[in-house]
């Protein structure tokens, strides 16, 4: 059998089966007796909870870890909260239903007000309130904790979800895995399973009733699946894939910490590409320079209406305060007929790539724009944000925006918020009609990065997502490395820095020509982190400078490659293709 | 009775360690505190409830009323608006 969910965090294991079952209250509404005894038997399970608590953050305070120790002060917090604690005395006290039934209704209706607020800070708590709930249901019923921090032999955890209590305690060295049937890239069980580089698959709806105790699966979380009855042919097949995957991890590992410097000593800035705030997104971060694409749009996706101004706040400072000082380069709101939103009826286009997308679309509804411009401005008191507009396809362009955000500064000064007056504002090249103009544009932009997916899409108009003009879309095309020389001298003229974000960056064949071409700042996915770090380290300026040259004097796409198939030597897993 | 305003001026608003900071002060006193928007006469929660002080949401710009009944009612009052007024460390 075969089952499908999401990775959660990425690996291979095979292993037998530990189905967990968090403590599932039964509640019963009639009281067992007079509320006198219920109260008192109230008092006696806070008070086990409460003990259980403490104890739990003076473990984590002990061994140094502060974001548990947090956790577990703030749930204790909760616990003995005087409004809580209130309004379950006065439920018992009235006697109509079980003290049990009092409790989760407490707790139930402030979970749900949680949620229901714009903050994602406080509907996160949410999930803190339904545990320290369980805990207490647990007491009120005299049994002791259940948790994973003795399992009985290395196994695949199988649960419906797992809570921060669930894993505060996790027996990492019998965890080979772990499966649930709720949950998503952002969830709990994701962040833990990442953390402590557990592979994962989520979201596997009835795998719980589904699956046995010691029952042996595979978990093949790089694709999200999950195998069972397997033949010995298939298990063996998985056994080398986990092996060799966990070499190429090894083998990375060795370089993503390592300061990318070329042989010939010249530093080499590696930032990251990022798509949200969310944890996994971070985890990168100490590996690198800054995040040199941060997109908004993931704010905008999946809603009804656009983000508000305070949540679009909370989550660029989060950005911003995890790169603690390191540069973090905001790409304003980059979407258009292509990438539909539901929180903004776009019509439909003909050409959307050529339509009114990105900035185009950002002056077309101001007041999306201003809100986003604001909400950057005031998150740039928290870190060093610098400021992108993308498809800027003329100077008028540029120069509008930075009217947009002129008015975005004055009125937060009217209203004394604080921003940074010196937050960088530059733009995306991606546009050949602004690149022919990179003298102009460096003198009024404080930096520009290149976004060489649309740049190559727009220089050889080749649709890049129609599978029918896939030969014409080159990334190896001379004029791309031509054009991006182009730029790259004029910026430098200005001393503005110029970086590339796009595809390209991760393509190490391209790369290290892009190095060549006098850029020197690379934006790329983490997965690529590595890679490039480990390209940069052997391959010295001098050498990628007479590659360049060579490269932009050569006349197709296919003596590109071939040439640089032959002059650059590279570990054969992170070749890009042609 | 004694009563006053306050404005939250630090960019987190009143969540997470602020509110654990103001909760935290509030319990100091002996005067029964409590806390809402300014002059709403459908909601007044007990301001040395953290539940209640979370469940609020007040965002950076959004005001509160502090209450304060008691003994200490004053001191109470002038103590947790000043807190507020600072920004918490975050300004």
């Amino acid at each position: 059998m075969k089952y499908t969910g999401t990775t959660g965090s990425a690996g291979i294991a095979i292993g037998k089966v530990y189905l967990y079952q968090r403590f599932q209250p039964e509640i019963t509404m009639e009281p067992a007796g007079p509320p006198d005894c219920e109260l008192l038997h109230y008092r006696t399970a806070q008070n086990a909870a409460r003990k259980e608590l403490e104890a739990l953050r003076t473990r984590f305070s002990e061994t140094g870890n502060s974001e548990q120790t947090a956790i577990f002060a703030a749930q204790l917090e909760i616990l003995l909260d005087e409004t809580i604690d209130e309004e379950i005395r006065n439920g018992i006290s009235s006697g109509e239903c079980s003290g049990a039934w009092v409790i989760h209704s407490v707790f139930e209706q402030y979970a749900a007000m949680f949620e229901g607020l714009d903050d994602p800070i406080i509907q996160e708590r949410a999930a803190d309130l339904r545990d320290i709930c369980v805990r207490l249901l647990r007491c009120w019923a005299d049994l002791p904790e259940q948790n994973l921090s003795a399992l009985p032999e290395p196994v695949i955890i199988v649960a419906h979800d797992l809570l921060p209590s669930d894993t505060a305690t996790l027996d990492r060295k019998n965890t080979l895995g772990i499966l649930t049937e709720t949950g998503g890239g952002t969830s709990h069980s994701a962040i833990i399973a990442r953390a402590y580089e557990i592979p994962a698959v989520l979201g596997v709806s009835g795998i719980v009733s589904a699956l046995k105790n010691r029952q042996e699966v595979i978990l093949d979380a790089i694709n999200g699946k999950v195998l069972t009855n397997f033949s010995l042919e298939t298990r063996s097949t998985y056994e080398s894939k986990r092996q060799e995957y966990l070499q190429q991890q090894a083998y990375t590992k060795q370089f993503i910490a390592r300061e990318p410097v070329t042989p010939d000593n010249v530093r080499i800035l590696v930032e990251l590409n990022i798509a949200s705030a969310a944890p996994q997104e971070l985890e990168a971060v100490k590996y690198t320079d800054g995040a040199g694409l941060f997109r908004s749009e993931f704010l905008y996706m999946g809603r009804s209406a656009p983000p508000t101004e305070e949540e679009q706040f909370q989550a660029y400072r989060k950005v911003l305060m995890a790169y603690n000082h390191r540069p973090v380069i905001l790409r304003t709101l980059d979407i258009g007929g292509d990438k539909p939103l539901a929180c903004l009826d776009l019509p439909k286009e003909e050409n959307p790539f050529l339509g009114e997308r990105a900035l185009r679309l950002c002056f077309r509804h101001p007041e999306i724009f201003h809100t986003q411009l604001r909400a950057a401005l005031r998150a740039s008191s928290f870190g060093q944000l610098w400021l992108m507009f993308p498809m800027v396809s003329s100077m008028e362009d540029l120069r509008r925006a930075k009217a947009c955000l002129e008015r975005a500064k004055e009125e937060l000064r009217s209203e004394r918020v604080p921003f940074r007056e010196d937050l960088k504002t530059g733009m995306m090249i991606e546009v050949p009609s602004i690149a022919l103009l990179a003298d102009q544009a460096a003198k009024e932009a404080d930096f520009a990065s290149i976004g060489t997916n649309d740049l190559i899409q727009y220089l050889t108009a080749a649709d890049r997502g129609n599978p029918a003009v896939s030969d014409y879309y080159q990334a190896y095309h001379p004029a791309v490395f031509r054009l991006i020389r182009y730029v790259a001298r004029y910026f430098a003229a200005q001393g503005k820095p110029v970086g590339v974000c796009g595809e390209m960056g991760g393509n190490l064949l391209a790369a290290t020509v892009l190095i060549g071409l006098g850029i020197r700042q690379l934006s790329v996915g983490a997965a690529s982190v590595a890679a490039v770090k480990q390209m940069i380290s052997s391959t010295s300026c001098e050498k990628a400078e007479e590659l360049a040259k060579t490269v932009c004097g050569l006349s197709t796409a296919g003596e590109v490659y071939q040439y640089l198939r032959e002059k650059v030597t590279l570990s054969h897993s992170f070749i890009g293709g042609s | 009775m004694y009563s006053k305003c306050a404005v939250v001026r630090n960019p987190s608003g009143l969540h997470a360690r602020p509110a654990s900071e103001f909760v935290a002060m509030a319990k100091g006193f002996q005067s029964k505190i409590s806390i809402r928007r300014p002059n709403d006469d459908h909601f007044l929660g007990n301001a040395k409830s953290i539940i209640i002080v979370l469940s609020m949401g007040v965002g950076q710009g959004g005001s509160v009323e502090i209450l304060a009944d008691g003994p200490d009612e004053q001191q109470a009052v002038e103590a947790l608006t000043a807190l507020i007024e600072s920004g918490f460390g975050e300004l």
